[in-house]
């Protein structure tokens, strides 16, 4: 643990809202990144002015990305085998002109230590010629599931965000088509697909300020890929209409340059870059929040912030808590029809730690549902395991009850249980994750005896007083969790 | 069903075809003539007015096939109404459906098609199905794009190779080839039989010949072929001149001389259209190493008094007329000074075209029948490449003519995050056009010779095109009123004052109070100015300008860089009028602006819109205001440092409705 660590979890106990949230770790510093794509087993993504960084896990990242041609905003999509490398070669206004060109490339992998490591020839997809309501950078692909068209908007301030339509086989140009405007205000935008609905995710604001960039994302959409893209307010894009996705906060500013990446279903992450991260002497860097979806919206979910929590179920509303006995509070009754009203009133404390732990057996100690009662066997402190490593978006946990050491632990036979100390095992590791209606889900990092990570099984409610673990599903209650912050 | 398949992939093909000449939208006029293909031994021919082009299909040798040889699988048919624009109907013909031919004999050399008794005759050789050498066979069509049915058996007593069929003035066909000497013979009234026996074409040099092509002008017969002059030379083209469709013949000499590159073959055909005679001719363009895959080519032809043909010279630029708003593939010149040479764009992709190199001050390409009748309001832009900072102009007429355009290529020397080094990299650049195009030659034709001169250091050049800018707004006329949604469109506007602001983040409020509190000049915050009005503004001299906007939006950068003296680093004064029939009440005005501005309603300060922001439809409201009967004065100021400054302004009700029941600055 750093010192500076120690420090925040010292601020952490005073106040809980001064938490701070989790950036990714490393050396995560890029602009305009890339959709995050995955080749073997790690991720990858590309950033303005060539390179990129890469992730062992989703959440440790570095340099070593390695892409040609320079220029603005590029963006990656694996159709079939291959990797298709969208770019703008030039850098929209900045120290040139707006005659801007956009290209496409291929590659087999994305690892440049793989002897399959090979760039084909750039193919000019889409120009502007200095002139025209358009400059040609930043590009984004999207693979219309519908219809298995590939599409592409890219254009910046410099008068209109264009669609234009590739050719999934070749990454060319489709013959004969013409680009169209479907929104001015942006920069870096990004197309998406849910629900037959189409999303053009724009930046506006002001980038390239540091600390005082204004960049944030906002989002229209369409039932047309052609658009019009309209957002909440019914305002079409093209009048700079924009629902807001993400702007700034948690000490970080400048949210730019949208990619979706679903990992399950229900399980959505949004990367950008923020322009400043205050932590971090105000660089530009690399951020991966939750997706969440609200009323056909896309929204930034919050980074999780470590804390003390009741951790409830979807299923019943029942809090997940060490099976000890019930120690009941202490009270002077009165009945009600003979309470003198002009008695002052004074707050009555809650239930310690130190009252009930006592009464609590020593090791391992099995875990129920019940009915939530802000009792310390009822209070979890989830604080990132800094060993641990992390996921795509987010960093493995421990979660103890609030004040000890005790950890909740997966068992071998797929149920649970409350270890007296925490040991660093991977199965007393949590991956936690915002699902896309604002609920979690809770996996232990690894089933003792299973080989492998494991991406199956997460916190369920078999019954409405019984949690145990099993295959997570969107599509029930049992698998879902919230998260209620502890008020003492 | 083997032809509805063919029919149906022609189909295809010409949809695609069709979408493919929509897509690149280029006129190409010049040498080769089509662009992502072979075509060899084209013949020409005039169908209901339309130029119909039948040439052979080179195609890369199969790994079966003698790689050194003519590898010919099928055949397509083009049209074109200007001998500029081709499109290709796809394939009419395969040597698998050649019931009489060998499916693998990838020997469907030069062809013919002529018209007779409501039927298109397509004549073509192929590798018969038994025996060697060649025999040739008709197809059979309603249509010229076919589709062609062959008939069951070649012709008989036809053995050889290049058909050519010419039908005299009394409808009398004739039937000439190439077969051990150029023969020929009169064809039957059905067009697939020969009458009698053919005979050799008396009157003919020796030498190889072969690819007759006959036709008939001012009563005159000529027969036109390609013939080797020289031991061990290539073909010329050459012809012989007669009184009767058979001969005997007078040998005239050649009227094309060998190709300058030692591509073998030559093979062509002359064709009258529009007035004007054409010959088409084939060289191996698109394929410099290897002369078994030709292109076609077109030249125009002139005859003498007496019938006679002068010497046709190839050329690149080919005949037809480029639309200057069209790209101009300058590398397919009329003319070029000495030093300047044409290379392939990618040495591996022929079909990707060619580019020139000037190699210094002075070099020049002409380039003529340039058509500058669609461009009004135009700017240039190039496709070109250099190794230090150059420039080239355009010019008129001559090498010293009348400058159109003038364009700088930087490369190098500029500095910053996102400047690379442009240097030997291909890159699309503009420039405005300096004068306007006037054909100094004829007053009544817009057509001009251009002349691309290097102005400085050596430099490459792909293509030129001229395009029209987009109308933002025009002088206004007629009544306004607001548009559908509301926005007020036609404004008085101020020719931009120069504002030095390198960067938007200043906008601040205390900033902005101070720039719009300023006095610009007399009467800024009271006076209704004229249309033309000037006011002196430090040392600018600037105009005001009744403008409708053709867009919801006042597009102000491109209002200043029409008349403005800046572009980016400006302060806007707008001023409209709005005239309201009757009282309106607890109305909001509606901005948005790129960057800040201030909005005034009948000298009242309304609204402010602070900060470095975009235009965004209603991005600031004013509080509640009333409009009142008549004249209402609606004054902005928008100033910008960097961006496309730009506004959008309506009145909305409280419902957020917009209103429009009033005019603009009618009077």
């Amino acid at each position: 643990m750093t010192n500076n660590m120690k420090k925040i979890l010292l601020l952490s106990i005073l106040n809980f809202q001064l938490s701070i949230c989790l950036a990714q770790v490393g050396a995560p510093y890029i602009h305009d990144p890339s959709t995050i794509a995955e080749c073997d087993g790690k991720y990858y993504t590309f950033g303005t002015g060539g390179g990129g960084l890469i992730s062992e896990d989703g959440w440790s990242w570095h340099s070593g990305a390695e892409r040609p041609g320079g220029g603005a905003a590029p963006d990656v999509l694996k159709i079939g085998d291959r990797y298709l490398v969208i770019y703008g070669a030039t850098g929209g206004g900045l120290g040139g002109g707006h005659n801007g060109r956009i290209l496409t490339m291929w590659n087999k992998t994305l690892d440049p230590r793989s002897s399959d490591f090979h760039y084909s020839t750039p193919i000019e997809v889409a120009s502007s010629d200095g002139m025209e309501d358009c400059d040609a950078i930043d590009p984004c692909l999207l693979l219309d599931p519908t219809t298995g068209r590939l599409w592409c908007s890219y254009g910046t301030y410099f008068g209109s965000i264009r669609l234009i339509e590739l050719d999934p086989k070749t990454g060319e140009r489709v013959e004969g088509n013409k680009e169209m405007d479907i929104a001015i205000d942006c920069e870096a935008t990004n197309l998406i697909w849910r629900d037959g609905w189409y999303y053009l995710l724009g930046t506006h604001g002001t980038c390239c300020d540091g600390v005082n960039s204004t960049y944030n994302i906002v989002v229209g959409r369409s039932r047309k890929v052609e658009g019009p893209y309209m957002d909440n307010v019914g305002r079409d894009m093209l009048h700079g209409g924009g629902r807001m996705v993400i702007a700034a906060g948690d000490r970080l500013c400048g949210p730019g340059h949208f990619g979706r990446t679903i990992i399950d279903e229900g399980v959505e992450v949004m990367s950008c870059h923020f322009e400043a991260d205050l932590e971090r002497s105000g660089r530009s860097v690399l951020g991966i929040r939750p997706l969440l979806w609200r009323n056909g919206w896309p929204e930034a979910g919050k980074q999780f912030k470590e804390g003390s929590y009741a951790i409830v179920s979807e299923r019943r509303g029942y809090s997940l808590e060490l099976a000890v006995d019930f120690i009941r509070m202490k009270q002077e009754r009165q009945a009600f029809w003979r309470i003198n009203p002009d008695e002052p009133v004074k707050p009555l404390p809650n239930q310690t730690l130190a009252e009930v732990i006592g009464t609590w057996p020593k090791g391992n100690i099995p875990v129920r549902l019940s009915d939530y009662m802000f009792r310390p066997h009822q209070h979890w402190t989830v604080i990132p395991v800094a060993e641990g490593g992390g996921f795509l978006g987010g960093q493995y946990c421990k979660i103890v009850i609030e004040g000890t050491d005790r950890a909740l632990a997966a068992t071998e036979d797929l149920e649970l249980t409350a270890t007296e100390q925490f040991n660093g095992a991977d199965e007393q590791l949590w991956r936690i994750e915002q699902l896309t209606d604002g609920t979690y889900r809770i996996m232990p990092k690894r089933i003792p005896g299973q080989e492998g990570l494991n991406t199956t099984y997460c916190l369920y409610s078999s019954g409405d007083s019984t949690p145990t673990l099993a295959c997570y599903d969107f599509g029930s209650d049992n698998a879902k969790w919230r998260f209620v912050q502890v008020v003492n | 069903m083997l032809l509805e398949i063919l029919t149906m992939i022609s189909k295809t093909y010409i949809k695609y075809i069709s979408a493919f000449l929509l897509f690149a939208g280029t006129l190409w006029a010049q040498n080769p003539i089509i662009h992502d293909q072979f075509t060899a031994d084209p013949t020409a021919r005039v169908f209901n007015n339309k130029v119909y082009l039948f040439p052979s299909h080179d195609i890369p040798a199969l790994a079966s096939q003698r790689q050194d040889w003519f590898c010919m699988e099928d055949y397509h048919v083009f049209s074109s109404e200007n001998l500029t624009d081709w499109t290709d109907h796809g394939v009419i013909l395969s040597q698998e459906n050649v019931p009489w031919g060998k499916p693998d004999g990838y020997s469907m050399w030069a062809p013919d098609c002529v018209f007779k008794n409501g039927k298109y005759y397509f004549y073509y050789p192929n590798a018969p199905k038994e025996g060697r050498g060649f025999a040739i066979g008709v197809a059979i069509a309603n249509r010229p794009e076919g589709p062609y049915t062959p008939e069951k058996e070649s012709i008989k007593g036809v053995g050889g190779i290049d058909p050519c069929v010419l039908i005299d003035d009394d409808g009398t066909a004739y039937l000439y080839w190439s077969g051990m000497g150029i023969r020929g013979g009169q064809l039957k009234e059905n067009m697939t039989e020969l009458r009698d026996s053919s005979r050799i074409m008396e009157g003919l040099p020796d030498g190889f010949k072969e690819g007759p092509f006959a036709f008939k002008r001012d009563g005159r017969y000529y027969i036109t072929f390609p013939w080797v002059r020289k031991e061990k030379g290539t073909e010329t083209l050459a012809y012989a001149m007669s009184d009767s469709p058979l001969g005997p013949w007078q040998f005239k000499g050649i009227f094309m001389a060998e190709h300058d590159n030692k591509c073998w073959t030559n093979h062509h055909s002359f064709l009258e259209y529009k007035g004007q005679w054409y010959l088409f001719y084939h060289r191996n363009h698109y394929s410099p190493g290897m002369d078994k895959r030709r292109s076609a080519c077109i030249e125009k032809v002139s005859f003498n008094a007496d019938g006679t043909i002068p010497e046709v010279k190839q050329t690149l630029r080919g005949v037809g007329v480029t639309k200057a708003t069209e790209r101009i593939e300058v590398d397919r010149y009329s003319d070029i000074s000495d030093g300047v040479t044409i290379d392939f764009n990618d040495s591996t992709r022929a079909f990707n075209g060619w580019h020139a190199n000037l190699p210094r001050k002075g070099s020049y390409i002409r380039y003529d029948d340039v058509d500058f009748s669609d461009l009004s309001d135009g700017y240039l832009v190039c496709k070109v490449k250099a190794n230090a900072n150059t420039s080239f102009t355009i010019r008129e007429g001559t090498a010293k003519g009348k400058v159109l355009a003038k364009q700088a290529i930087t490369v190098e020397g500029e500095t910053g995050p996102f400047r690379r080094d442009q240097r030997g990299q291909w890159l699309t650049l503009t420039a405005p056009i300096q004068n306007e195009i006037v054909n100094s030659k004829s007053s009544n034709s817009k057509c001009l010779d251009l002349f691309i001169v290097c102005e400085d250091k050596e430099m490459s050049i792909d293509w030129v095109q001229f395009k029209n800018r987009t109308t933002y707004m025009k002088p206004a006329s007629g009544t306004s009123q607001p548009d559908e949604e509301g926005f007020i469109r036609r404004w008085l506007l101020l020719e931009p004052i120069k504002q030095d602001i390198p960067s938007n983040t200043v906008f601040t409020n205390t900033w902005l109070r101070e720039a719009f509190g300023k006095e610009y000049f007399s009467g800024q915050m009271t006076s209704l100015p004229k249309s033309g009005q000037k006011e002196k503004v430090g040392n600018q001299k600037l105009t005001w300008r009744l403008l409708d906007s053709e867009t919801y939006n006042v597009r102000l950068f491109r209002f200043a860089e029409k008349w403005g003296q800046q572009t980016y680093g400006s302060l806007f004064w707008a001023v409209t009028v709005i005239d309201c029939p009757e009282e309106i009440r607890n109305v909001r005005l509606a901005a948005g602006s790129n960057g800040a501005s201030m909005w005034w309603l009948n000298s009242e300060e309304v609204l402010l819109l602070e900060g470095d922001r975009r235009m965004v439809e209603d991005d600031g409201m004013s509080k509640r205001l009333t409009l009142r009967k008549g004249r209402n004065i609606l004054r902005g100021a928008v100033i910008n440092g960097p961006g496309l400054a730009d506004m959008c302004v309506r009145f909305l009700d409280e419902k957020g409705k917009a209103i429009t029941n009033y005019s603009i600055n009618d009077k």
